[in-house]
């Protein structure tokens, strides 16, 4: 890379972590204003809503196959549908995801 | 070992195995940007870099992409931020968790989405004094995951792909788990049920019409603006107050 392609870089990685840090900074300040106990209540409702759904959208994206096809579609049903079983039963994190990449795996290469 | 010792251990160990399952989606990932970095005219240590400094996988790929086919330099950097914009609203869901350490800014680069994810359930269920050893356990597995991997790409990713073409098939479906995990606990209500599966939905549906990048910030937008909807209809029937 020449100069003005690692500045360009640079730059990414900057306005990268300031777009990270700067809202932060931004609440943490907008509540000690308010300086009330309960920090929740100065949250504004629409942001506590829309992380919720940015999660839910990451899933939704996730959802799309790398190589969409009938074979990869029943994996991530079953693979989907095992996870939640497991989470119901062990509230976990690591083997909900564990099981369900592995009944997504075992579809996928049967399948093949 | 004191009990605080053991408790600061235990919140670092629990950072390490919450992040685990990150790593069948990261490493996979990260392995094709460094072989299509490479293939694209980059070295490995630049691949390498852009990973650790810029670390938010969807723009790498954009910037190398612009990059490699001559845009405008400014063009890359107006579009590389317009896809991380979506990370403006992670930092202060996760402030009412974190204590007024100077620290705090500096750790977000490690603020993925998924990072954001996990932190935006489990900070709520932690200690205060464990918060910050769980953060920067979990977000430094995932970086140094992001990082490794990139660097296999770049070095052996050709190799890699054409040994085990299902591991990059396979792997990535511990992200759409760990989400799947993380939002199962909110179908607490009609309205919380309803508006999680309109936005899962939306999203899935602009993804398959190829708006990758917009496809989360649309899909999450319309899921709050259902959200409301729902709400004013409730409040109307009188179902709920205030």
């Amino acid at each position: 890379m020449d100069k003005s392609l690692w500045l360009l870089m640079l730059a990414c990685a900057l306005g990268t972590f300031l777009l990270r840090a700067l809202p932060l900074i931004w609440m943490r300040r907008h509540l000690v204003r308010r300086s009330i106990s309960n920090s929740n209540e100065a949250m504004p409702v629409w942001l506590t809503v829309l992380a919720p759904t940015m999660i839910a959208a990451m899933f939704g994206v996730s959802l799309v196959p790398a190589h969409p096809g009938i074979s990869s579609w029943l994996a991530t049903v079953l693979g989907g549908l095992c996870t939640i079983l497991v989470w119901r039963r062990t509230r976990s994190l690591g083997w909900p995801v564990c099981i369900g990449v592995a009944v997504y795996g075992v579809i996928v290469v049967v399948l093949s | 070992m004191s009990s605080v010792e053991a408790a600061k251990r235990s919140a670092w160990q629990q950072g390490a195995r919450d992040a685990l399952p990150l790593l069948g989606g990261y490493i996979p990932v990260a392995i094709s940007f460094g072989l299509i970095a490479v293939q694209s005219g980059f070295s490995a240590l630049e691949t390498v870099l852009i990973s650790a400094l810029i670390y938010a996988g969807a723009s790498q790929f954009l910037f190398i992409a612009m990059v490699a086919s001559g845009a405008p330099l400014l063009l890359v950097l107006v579009m590389t931020l317009l896809i991380n914009a979506r990370h403006l609203v992670y930092g202060p869901n996760i402030a009412p968790y974190l204590s007024n350490s100077r620290w705090w800014p500096v750790l977000m680069h490690g603020l993925t989405d998924q990072i954001f994810a996990l932190a935006h359930t489990r900070l709520p269920q932690l200690a205060e004094k464990d918060r910050m050893g769980w953060y920067i356990s979990a977000a430094l597995i995932a970086w140094g995951s992001w990082i490794i991997g990139t660097a296999v790409g770049a070095v052996a990713g050709a190799e890699i792909t054409s040994r085990w073409p299902l591991l990059g098939e396979v792997m990535p479906f511990a992200l759409p788990a760990l989400f799947l995990v993380l939002l199962a606990p909110r179908f607490t209500s009609v309205q919380w049920s309803l508006t999680m599966l309109v936005t899962i939905v939306a999203a899935l549906m602009l993804k398959l019409m190829g708006m990758t990048n917009s496809a989360i910030p649309l899909a999450a937008l319309s899921g709050v603006a259902l959200f409301y909807l729902v709400q004013a209809k409730l409040k109307a029937e009188g179902k709920i107050h205030g």
